[in-house]
C-alpha cells in the first residue's frame, strides 16, 4: 500500500488512527451498548478536518482527495464502525452533493457549517415503500408563490436525530421514476419537518437511524438543489461516492476482525497449544488479509478514478459489493475462532459481526450492487 | 517571543522484541528498515511550545540534526502540527555522534538562527537516553537550565515553569534565555494535526545547513576521552517461564510461585 | 592523595540514601584506581551537623561541609555553584553525582565547567587498567552501554538505587567547613514554590508493586489493581500512558524522572514493555507479565509469564492471594 499512499497519505492514516485509538476504541463498545451518539468525538473529529474532508478549504473543508478519504474513514472504522457512518454520511451524502450540484450561495451557505460541524447533515432518500426501487419514492414536492412545499415520509435517515440540514429527495414533476424527482436542501428548522420513530438496529447503534417525515414542509425556493427534475441523477451520482465510503467501512470492520483475531488465536490455549498453531486455524487468518488486502485495492482503485475526475461507478459498485462481502465473512469467521467468547459482550467481535452486516444493506444492497456491475459489462457487450 | 525546539528521531521506540539489533560496527542501534518517530519527549516538547505560539504569538522553529531525508517526515509532522519553520542539519553521520557532540552542533545551529528566548527539547531521548543536551546547550548558549519541565506557568514578565521532581513539583522563576528539557504530562499531550495543516505543511520553509556552515564552539568536550566499549543485549540468565492453561490453572501455578518464593 | 569526590546531600538532617550509593560506587573503584574519597556534603541549617557521621560510619573519612541559606531544595543553580567552587579547589580526579532531580543536570553542567569527561545515569562503576568503566542501560532498557573513561578530571552521574548501599565500615573521619561564594542575584534560576505530592505507601519502598499500562484501558482498571496491591501489602504503579492519559497520578509513574524500583515482586499488568518503564523495574527480584500479547517485550525481562487478558486473570488471583493469606 505504500507505494500507493503518498507522504500525506501516510501522514493523514498516521493522525485518524491516533485519534480513533486514543477518542474512540476506549469508548466504542459503550457507545454500542447505550445506542448513544457520540457528541464530543464528533466535535473533535471535526476539529481535525473529518467531516469535510473533501471540501475545498475556500468552503472550510480539508481539501483531501477522495483516496485520503478512503484511508480516514477505514481507521475510523476500525476503532467504531458506527461512528465511521455517522462521519461518512455527513462527507459522502450531504458535502458531495452540495458540492456538485449547489449554487455558489448554497455552498457558502452551507459548506462551512457542514466541514466545521456547527451542522451535521443526514440524507433523506429512501421511504417505507421505496428502498431499492428508490426512484419510485413517493414524497410530493409542490412549488406555490416561489416556496416548495414537501409533503411525505422519509425512512432509514442516518443522523436524522441529530442533523441540522436534510438532503430531502421529492417528486416535483410529473414523470414517473427518477426523471420526476428534484433534490432539495432542507433545515431541520423549516416548519413542516419533524423527526418520528428513532430505529433499534442490530449494530452501527451509536449513529441514530430515523423517519423523517414531512407534512407540507416549506422550504424556500432557493433551496431547490440542481435544475428541476435532476434528483434522479443527483442521487445516482452521490451513491458513487457514498459506497466507496461504505467500502472503507467494511476495510475497517474486516480489519478489526483480523487483528483481534490474530491476538486471540496466539494467547488462547486449547489441546496444549495455542490455537494459532493449527493450520485450520491459520488458513482463516491468511483468507481474511487476503480478501481484505484485495477489497482494499479495489477501494483504492474507485477513490483514485473519482479523485481524478473520472468515471467510477462500477468500480465503486466493485468495491462496495467485495468489501461488504468481506467485512461479513471476516466477522462471521472472527466470532467462530473466538468459540464460545465471541459470542459474548466481553469480546468486541460479536460487535463486528452486528456492524458488518449493515456494509451489505445500505447505500444499495449487494444484490443492487450487482445490477449496477452486469448492467456496465452487458451494456459492453 | 522566540522558540527553538530541537527534534531528534529515533527508531520507534515501541519496535516490537525480534526488530532490535545492535550493529557491533557503530554500537548502536540498526535503523535500516525500521520506522523512524519523533523522539518521544521532543514532541512534549513541541507541545509545549505551540501552546506558547497559540496563548502569545511566539514563533516556534524546529530544529533537528541528521540525514535530510530521514529526518523529512519529522519535520514535516512538526510543520503539521503548528512549528512556523525548520531548520535541518544535514549530517549522514548524526545518529552515530555522542550526545556531547550533538549538543555542539545543535548549539552553533542556534546561534545562527538567530537570538532565541527558549530552547525547548525532550528531557531524555528515546534511545540513547543520556540526558545530556539540554544542559549542554545551556553551558555552550550561556542559557540558563531547568530540566523536566512539565508545563510553562508564566510566560510573561519573569517566566515561570513546573519541574517535575521526585516527590512532587516545583513552580521556578527563570532568567531568559533559558533551555528547557521538557516531559509528559497531561497538559502537554502533542497535538494532532489536523488534515489542513498537514497539507499546509509543504508550504512552510525548511533550511538545510551542512555541519561544515557552523562554528561549533571548543570551549569544553565532556565526550573526550570516553568510548563506548561496547552496546550489549545482556544474556538472559534466566528465560520468561510461561504459565499455560485455563485462567485458573494459571492463577493457581502463580500463586504457587509466589509461596515458594515467600511472597506470599 | 588525588580522590574521588562524591556529592552528598542530607534533607532533614538525614544522610540521603542515595549518597550512600555514591560511597559504594566510590569504594567499588578508588582501590584499583589508587585514589581517595573524599565527600562534600551539602546544604543549609541544622540538619547538616549530624550527616558526616553517617559518612564516617561507612568509611569516608574526610567530609567537607559546604552549610549556605541559598542550598535550599532543588536549588540547581546554587548547588552548581557551590560544587564547581570546592571542585576547583579540590581538583578531584573523579567526582560522583547521584542522578536524582538536581544531580541530573549538574552533574553535566558541571562537566562542561571543569572541562571534564562525563558519563550520565550510569548503574555500575568498575575499573580497567586506569580506566573507570561505567555502565548504563540504553534503547529503553534493551540492551547496556559500557563507557570507559580514561581522561581525567571525570564526572559520573548515578542512576538511584542501582548500587546497593555499603555495608558500615566506621573510620575516624573529620569534617572540614568550606565557605562558598554564593549571592542570589548569581542565580538564573529560582525555586519560587515546592509543591509535595502525597502518597500512600511510597511505591520507592514497597516490596510489592503492581505495574498498570496502557493494556489496563482506563481508570476503573486501575481500581482492580490497587485491590490486588492491597491484597498482597504493596503498591500500585504505572508506566507512562496512563500517567499520560489521566488515569492515575503522574507520581504513580516509573521508569523515568530518575523512578526506578526494586521491589521483591513487580507485576506487570497490560504493559508492553517496550519503553524506559523497563529500565525503571528491572532491578526486581521477581517480576511477572501478565499481557494479551505473547510478543510483548516485558516478557523479555520477566521471569513468569502468563499470556492472557488481565481480566481473566486479576480477579481470581485476586481472590486466591485473599484466601491464601487468609484475608
Amino acid at each position: 500500500m505504500a507505494v500507493l499512499l503518498s507522504d500525506e497519505h501516510r501522514m493523514i492514516q498516521a493522525m485518524v488512527r491516533e485519534f480513533a485509538t486514543r477518542e474512540l476504541l476506549p469508548i466504542a463498545a459503550d457507545l454500542d451498548q447505550h445506542s448513544q451518539f457520540p457528541r464530543e468525538a464528533v466535535e473533535r473529529a471535526a476539529d481535525l478536518g473529518l467531516l469535510g474532508m473533501t471540501v475545498p478549504e475556500d468552503y472550510g473543508g480539508a481539501g483531501m482527495d477522495p483516496l485520503a478519504y478512503v484511508v480516514a474513514q477505514e481507521e475510523l472504522a476500525r476503532a467504531c464502525a458506527g461512528f465511521q457512518t455517522i462521519v461518512t454520511v455527513n462527507n459522502s451524502l450531504v458535502c458531495e452533493p452540495i458540492l456538485r450540484w449547489g449554487s455558489e450561495a448554497q455552498k457558502q451557505r452551507y459548506l462551512p457549517d457542514l466541514a466545521s460541524g456547527r451542522r451535521l447533515g443526514c440524507y433523506c432518500l429512501t421511504e417505507p415503500s421505496a428502498g431499492s426501487d428508490a426512484m419510485s419514492l413517493r414524497t410530493t414536492a409542490a412549488l406555490r408563490d416561489g416556496q416548495w412545499r414537501l409533503s411525505g415520509t422519509k425512512v432509514f435517515v442516518t443522523n436524522g436525530a441529530e442533523a441540522d440540514l436534510c438532503l430531502v429527495y421529492a417528486r416535483s414533476e410529473p414523470e414517473a421514476g427518477a426523471r420526476g424527482l428534484s433534490a432539495f436542501l432542507v433545515e431541520k428548522s423549516f416548519p413542516g419537518l419533524s423527526v418520528g420513530k428513532i430505529e433499534k438496529k442490530l449494530g452501527i447503534r451509536c449513529s441514530s437511524t430515523t423517519e423523517i417525515v414531512l407534512d407540507d414542509c416549506r422550504v424556500p425556493g432557493e433551496n431547490l438543489l440542481g435544475e428541476r427534475g435532476q434528483g434522479g441523477r443527483i442521487a445516482l451520482a452521490t451513491l458513487d461516492g457514498g459506497r466507496i465510503g461504505i467500502a472503507a467501512q467494511a476495510l475497517g470492520i474486516a480489519r478489526a476482525c483480523l487483528e483481534e483475531t490474530a491476538a486471540y488465536v496466539q494467547q488462547r490455549q486449547q489441546f496444549g497449544k495455542a490455537i494459532g498453531e493449527f493450520q485450520a486455524v491459520r488458513w482463516a487468518l491468511a483468507d481474511m488479509a487476503t480478501r481484505l488486502e484485495a477489497a482494499r485495492l479495489l477501494t483504492y482503485r474507485a477513490a483514485a478514478l473519482r479523485g481524478g475526475g473520472r468515471p467510477c461507478t462500477r468500480e465503486a459498485a466493485t468495491a462496495k459489493l467485495f468489501a461488504s462481502e468481506t467485512a461479513m465473512w471476516a466477522a462471521h469467521k472472527a466470532v467462530q475462532l473466538f468459540g464460545g467468547y465471541g459470542y459474548t459482550q466481553d469480546y468486541p467481535v460479536e460487535r463486528y459481526f452486528r456492524d458488518a452486516k449493515i456494509t451489505e444493506i445500505y447505500e444499495g444492497t449487494s444484490e443492487i450492487q450487482r445490477l449496477v456491475i452486469s448492467r456496465h459489462l452487458l451494456a459492453r457487450s | 517571543m522566540d522558540v527553538v525546539v530541537c527534534l531528534k528521531q529515533v527508531v520507534d521506540p515501541e519496535l516490537p522484541v525480534r526488530d532490535f539489533a545492535v550493529d557491533p560496527g557503530t554500537q548502536r542501534q540498526v535503523r535500516e528498515g525500521r520506522p523512524l518517530v519523533i523522539s518521544t519527549y521532543d514532541e512534549n516538547a513541541l507541545e509545549v511550545a505551540l501552546q506558547l505560539k497559540d496563548a502569545s504569538g511566539a514563533r516556534v522553529r524546529v530544529l533537528t540534526l541528521g540525514p535530510q531525508q530521514a529526518v523529512s517526515e519529522a519535520i514535516r509532522l512538526a510543520l503539521a502540527m503548528g512549528a512556523d519553520e525548520a531548520v535541518v542539519v544535514d549530517d549522514p553521520r548524526a545518529p552515530e555522534l555522542s550526545g556531547p557532540e550533538k549538543a555542539r552542533t545543535l548549539a552553533a545551529a542556534i546561534r545562527r538562527i538567530g537570538p532565541a528566548d527558549l530552547i525547548l527539547t525532550g528531557c531524555e531521548s528515546a534511545d540513547w537516553a543520556d540526558r545530556v543536551v539540554a544542559p549542554l546547550l545551556a553551558e555552550d548558549l550561556g542559557a540558563a537550565c531547568v530540566t523536566f519541565v512539565s508545563r510553562i506557568e508564566r510566560w510573561d514578565g519573569a517566566p515561570v515553569v513546573r519541574r517535575l521532581v521526585e516527590d512532587g513539583h516545583h513552580l521556578v522563576e527563570v532568567r531568559l534565555p533559558a533551555v528547557l528539557s521538557v516531559t509528559s504530562d497531561d497538559s502537554n499531550r502533542p497535538r494532532l494535526p489536523k488534515v489542513k495543516d498537514i497539507m499546509a505543511a509543504k508550504r512552510k520553509p525548511v533550511h538545510a545547513w551542512s555541519p561544515a556552515d557552523l562554528t561549533r564552539s571548543s570551549a569544553s568536550d565532556p565526550g573526550a576521552g570516553v568510548e563506548v566499549r561496547g552496546v550489549v543485549v545482556p544474556e538472559r540468565t534466566s528465560r520468561c517461564e510461561f504459565l499455560t492453561g485455563e485462567p485458573a490453572d494459571q492463577v493457581a501455578a502463580l500463586a504457587q510461585r509466589l509461596r515458594d518464593q515467600k511472597l506470599l | 592523595m588525588p580522590d574521588i569526590l562524591v556529592v552528598a546531600t542530607a534533607p532533614e538532617g538525614t544522610l540521603s540514601r542515595s549518597s550512600l550509593e555514591l560511597v559504594a560506587g566510590a569504594h567499588a573503584i578508588c582501590g584499583p584506581l589508587g585514589l581517595g574519597v573524599t565527600a562534600v556534603l551539602l546544604g543549609t541549617g541544622p540538619g547538616l551537623v549530624n550527616a558526616p557521621q553517617a559518612l564516617h560510619q561507612h568509611g569516608v573519612a574526610r567530609v567537607l561541609r559546604v552549610d549556605h541559606p541559598l542550598l535550599t531544595a532543588g536549588e540547581s543553580d546554587a548547588y552548581l555553584r557551590a560544587i564547581e567552587q570546592v571542585a576547583r579547589t579540590e581538583r578531584p580526579e573523579v567526582v560522583l553525582i547521584s542522578a536524582d532531580t538536581m544531580g541530573r543536570d549538574l552533574a553535566v553542567r558541571l562537566a562542561w565547567r571543569l572541562g571534564a569527561a562525563l558519563v550520565t545515569e550510569c548503574f555500575e562503576l568498575t575499573s580497567d587498567n586506569g580506566a573507570v568503566v561505567a555502565r548504563r542501560q540504553v534503547y529503553g532498557g534493551r540492551a547496556v552501554a559500557s563507557m570507559a573513561v580514561t581522561r581525567r578530571p571525570a564526572v559520573f552521574s548515578m542512576k538511584p538505587r542501582s548500587l546497593d548501599a555499603p555495608a558500615p565500615s566506621p573510620v575516624a573521619g573529620t569534617v572540614e567547613d568550606l565557605t562558598v561564594e554564593l549571592e542570589p542575584g548569581d542565580l538564573p534560576t529560582r525555586v519560587r514554590e515546592v509543591l509535595r505530592e502525597q502518597s500512600d505507601v511510597g511505591l520507592e519502598d514497597a516490596q510489592v508493586v503492581i505495574g498498570g499500562g496502557r493494556g489496563i484501558g482506563g481508570p476503573e482498571g486501575f481500581a482492580q489493581l490497587g485491590e490486588l496491591a492491597s491484597a498482597l501489602g504493596g503498591a500500585v504503579g504505572a508506566s507512562r500512558p496512563p500517567a499520560d492519559s489521566g488515569w492515575v497520578p503522574l507520581s504513580w509513574q516509573v521508569g523515568q524522572t530518575g523512578k526506578t524500583i526494586r521491589p521483591a515482586l513487580y507485576v506487570a499488568v497490560g504493559i508492553s514493555g517496550a519503553t524506559q518503564h523497563v529500565a525503571g523495574v528491572s532491578g526486581s527480584r521477581m517480576i511477572v507479565a501478565i499481557n494479551r500479547d505473547p510478543e510483548a517485550p516485558i516478557f523479555s525481562v520477566a521471569h513468569l509469564g502468563i499470556v492472557a487478558d488481565f481480566r481473566e486473570i486479576v480477579p481470581p488471583l485476586i481472590a486466591k492471594v485473599k484466601e491464601l493469606r487468609g484475608l
